[in-house]
């Protein structure tokens, strides 16, 4: 160390190098974060993404068993696919409610994976404007 | 009624515009007159605000439904309480609501902070008349509660998931904390404006810097316990934006809390304190806008809100000005002491304090990846539960752990050699417990066994520090071991209260660890007469019970002692999860139960949870009350010293 320098600055600067050091190592293990997409976006991504949209027509199928089928289209505009799901589905979930759920495009069809399903908004404070 | 409401609303925006502007003139100027009439303004628009406050409530209680926000947030079958609490439930009441809080915290602030000087507390006034400027702005132009409308037949309701008792405290609690975060940035701001740049600022917000950092921890585990009986999902910390919002300004307040002692004790982080308390601030700004504006579902919903580009550009402009404001008074924040070693109180105190800003700081970067990512690539991208649980380990872990070095360490520099003895039997203790840990099999995980050999650590030293001062004061004679105990913590209210506070921390994260780490998870579809079991514990389905209540269908799955089920309520075509929940007193441990789907042929499917240690969390809640109480609590002796300290600087100025 420096006769000069303070050791409270040579603190500073270790801990800032520590953790960018972290914070680099978590991006390059883990990557960047989950695409977050609506259906018309999905064209063409092959990883998994995190699939936001509306609950479209009525829910047919077994979470449990066989899956839950239903599809999801954009808030915006009438693009839709078909999502298939397993595991807990939340109280909140019905037609017309926005959705987010993880998983991977297959066939043209959008495979969840198991227990990612949340609905959207009406958690604590739903924004009312 | 509503004319007297809107009328009162423009009376406190008036008001406070006064009180920055003559209060701004009267402290460049040195009026003395005229900052006592700013000071006095600031005082009359928190009436203001009150009569205002006292219009709503009174409309609530009258379901006077020709007020737009009664129409909107109660109907006329909601119990009277969640009517009342509905003042909270919407934008309007909640902005409603900060400036009332506000104008509480700046009147008790202003009054009780003489001994600031004047100087100082002539610029806080129009510090604290700014921000309350701003939320009248917002009140009277942008976000009125006294809208009206032809009162309709009924209102719209109550959200159900807002209709819990929690709804009554969680919320009052939230504010107070994020609230209080403004008094000692305003005297920050004071002091530098006034260019007294001594701890005198620091000493005068002691105990409101440490109410609202209380305020905000009890409201977040209100918060945390409310989901994990209401919401029905097992978990009770889902790092949801609406969550870190809250978790943001709290780590800056805690860091704060800590980096204040070294600048009262050895005039030394000036600057950084100022830094810290501008960025607790902002962070309070930031999250009553997250939880307001909804700008995080998605970047598109923010043109929809009408106050996120308000919310926006103050926060831009507080956050430039205080800035530029720290930039000028640069050379005055010198330090009149270094730091002399690495191994110090000192040191400790900077390691802390770096970590809790890097993990605020990683946390806000994960609320704001999704806005960032979608301006930069066009496409939104989200980071989740990895992400923060990484950065959790990465920094809460040492955090943890010099939680327990911190304190033992001497002030300036400390030898090796007496670390070395100071630290003999907490570490001997830590290894003993890490090793019947991994024998008992707690090596499943990795980051728990970590997290528990560190916890005891810590509460072997917080012991130690408790019996070596103890044993010091019954030396001094005349006491048995009780009287030395409550004269030990009576004489250093601050320090022996954040060490409870400290031991509070240690159960949190022990329940942290035990309920996620080491959760069992077990999910089958059972028919009636079918079984499943679960951390040791039988149960058998014997089929569902129904019932039908005033303004819902209950059906519940009948497990023996456990009644997990869903409601259904007609008004509100809603479903709601009804968890079953049995705690084991005697290890701290849940077991949570959840009929996730409810099927036609009769069969349940059951997903059940055994949480070790879960009640530890809500045990340390209690803990943290204490501890916060100790450190508040008035100390007549402590008065007394501070007043000889600085009466003699004041005469001399």
């Amino acid at each position: 160390m420096a006769r000069r320098g303070s050791p409270a600055r040579l603190i500073v600067a270790l801990s800032v190098a520590a953790v960018l050091a972290v914070f680099l190592l978590y991006t390059s293990i883990a990557g960047g974060g989950t695409p977050s997409l609506q259906p018309s976006q999905l064209q063409g991504h092959t990883g998994r993404v995190s699939l936001v949209g509306l609950v479209a027509g009525q829910a047919t199928g077994d979470a449990h068993a066989g899956g839950l089928h239903f599809m999801l289209r954009d808030r915006h505009a009438m693009t839709s696919v078909p999502v298939v799901y397993k595991g807990s589905v939340p109280d909140l979930f019905k037609t017309g409610r926005e959705v987010v759920v993880d998983g991977k495009l297959r066939n043209g069809t959008f495979v969840a994976v198991p227990n990612t399903l949340v609905t959207k908004c009406p958690s604590k404070y739903a924004p009312k404007k | 009624m509503p004319d007297l409401g809107r009328a009162a609303l423009v009376t406190a925006f008036l008001l406070l515009v006064y009180a920055s502007v003559a209060g701004t003139f009267a402290a460049w100027h040195s009026r003395r007159r005229l900052a006592q009439s700013a000071q006095n303004a600031l005082i009359a628009a928190f009436g203001a605000t009150a009569v205002a406050a006292a219009v709503l409530l009174a409309a609530l209680a009258r379901h006077d439904l020709s007020f737009t926000y009664v129409a909107q947030h109660t109907s006329r079958e909601l119990p009277l309480g969640y009517t009342l609490t509905a003042f909270w439930g919407g934008q309007e009441g909640s902005l409603l609501l900060w400036l009332l809080v506000l104008g509480g915290y700046s009147v008790a602030a202003v009054l009780t902070a003489r001994r600031v000087g004047r100087e100082v507390l002539a610029w806080v006034v129009p510090v604290l008349g700014l921000v309350g400027t701003f939320f009248a702005l917002l009140l009277v132009f942008v976000a009125s509660p006294f809208a009206t409308q032809p009162a309709p037949a009924d209102g719209a309701g109550l959200n159900p998931s807002l209709q819990n008792p929690y709804m009554a405290v969680h919320p009052p609690m939230l504010y107070l904390g994020y609230v209080g975060l403004t008094v000692p940035f305003a005297f920050a701001m004071g002091a530098l404006l006034a260019r007294r740049t001594d701890e005198r600022w620091i000493v005068a917000t002691r105990r409101w810097t440490l109410a609202a950092w209380a305020f905000l921890g009890v409201g977040q585990l209100l918060g945390a316990h409310w989901a994990y009986v209401e919401i029905g999902w097992g978990g009770y910390y889902a790092w949801d934006p609406v969550e870190n919002a809250a978790l943001m300004p709290w780590l800056a307040a805690t860091a704060y809390l800590h980096s204040v002692m070294i600048q009262e004790k050895r005039g030394m982080l000036k600057v950084w304190n100022v830094l810290l308390v501008t960025l607790a601030f902002c962070l309070s700004i930031f999250g009553t806008f997250l939880t307001r504006s909804g700008i995080i579902q998605s970047i598109h919903s923010f043109t929809q809100s009408s106050i996120g580009p308000w919310f926006l550009g103050f926060i831009c402009f507080i956050t430039a000005a205080s800035l530029a404001l720290i930039f000028l008074r640069l050379p005055l924040l010198r330090a009149k002491t270094r730091l002399e070693s690495l191994v110090s109180r000192e040191a400790t105190f900077l390691y802390n304090n770096l970590l809790l800003v890097a993990l605020a700081l990683t946390i806000l970067w994960g609320v704001v990846y999704p806005l960032l990512s979608e301006a930069v690539t066009g496409e939104a991208s989200t980071v989740s539960k990895p992400y923060y649980n990484f950065f959790l380990h990465s920094f809460g872990l040492p955090l943890l752990l010099l939680m327990g070095i911190g304190p033992l360490i001497a002030w300036r520099r400390a030898s090796l050699r007496a670390l070395g003895r100071t630290f003999l039997w907490p570490t001997a203790a830590a290894v003993v417990a890490g090793i019947a840990l991994l024998a008992a099999g707690a090596g499943s995980s990795r980051v728990g066994v970590i997290a528990y050999t560190f916890s005891v650590f810590v509460l072997a030293s917080i012991v130690l520090e408790f019996a070596r001062g103890t044993s010091a004061r019954k030396a001094l004679g005349g006491v048995g071991w009780g009287g030395a105990f409550a004269s030990l913590i009576a004489r250093n209210r601050r320090r022996y209260g954040g060490y409870v506070v400290h031991a509070a921390v240690v159960l949190f994260a022990i329940g942290v660890a035990g309920s996620s780490a080491y959760q069992t998870v077990r999910e089958a579809r059972l028919h009636p007469g079918d079984s499943m079991t679960v951390a040791r514990n039988r149960l058998v389905f014997r089929g569902f019970e129904s019932s039908t209540q005033p303004n819902h269908r209950a059906i519940r799955a009948n497990l023996w002692r456990y009644r997990p089920g869903k409601n259904q309520y007609f008004a509100e075509d809603q479903v709601s999860n009804e968890v079953s929940i049995r705690h084991d007193l005697l290890t701290g441990a849940d077991l949570f139960l959840i009929a996730d789907q409810v099927n036609s042929d009769g069969s349940v499917d059951l997903k059940a949870l055994q949480k070790p240690l879960v009640n530890l969390i809500w045990f340390a809640g209690f803990i943290f009350v204490g501890g916060s109480l100790i450190a508040l609590w008035p100390d007549a002796r402590e008065e007394r010293r501070l007043a000889e300290r600085y009466e003699g600087a004041t005469m001399r100025a």
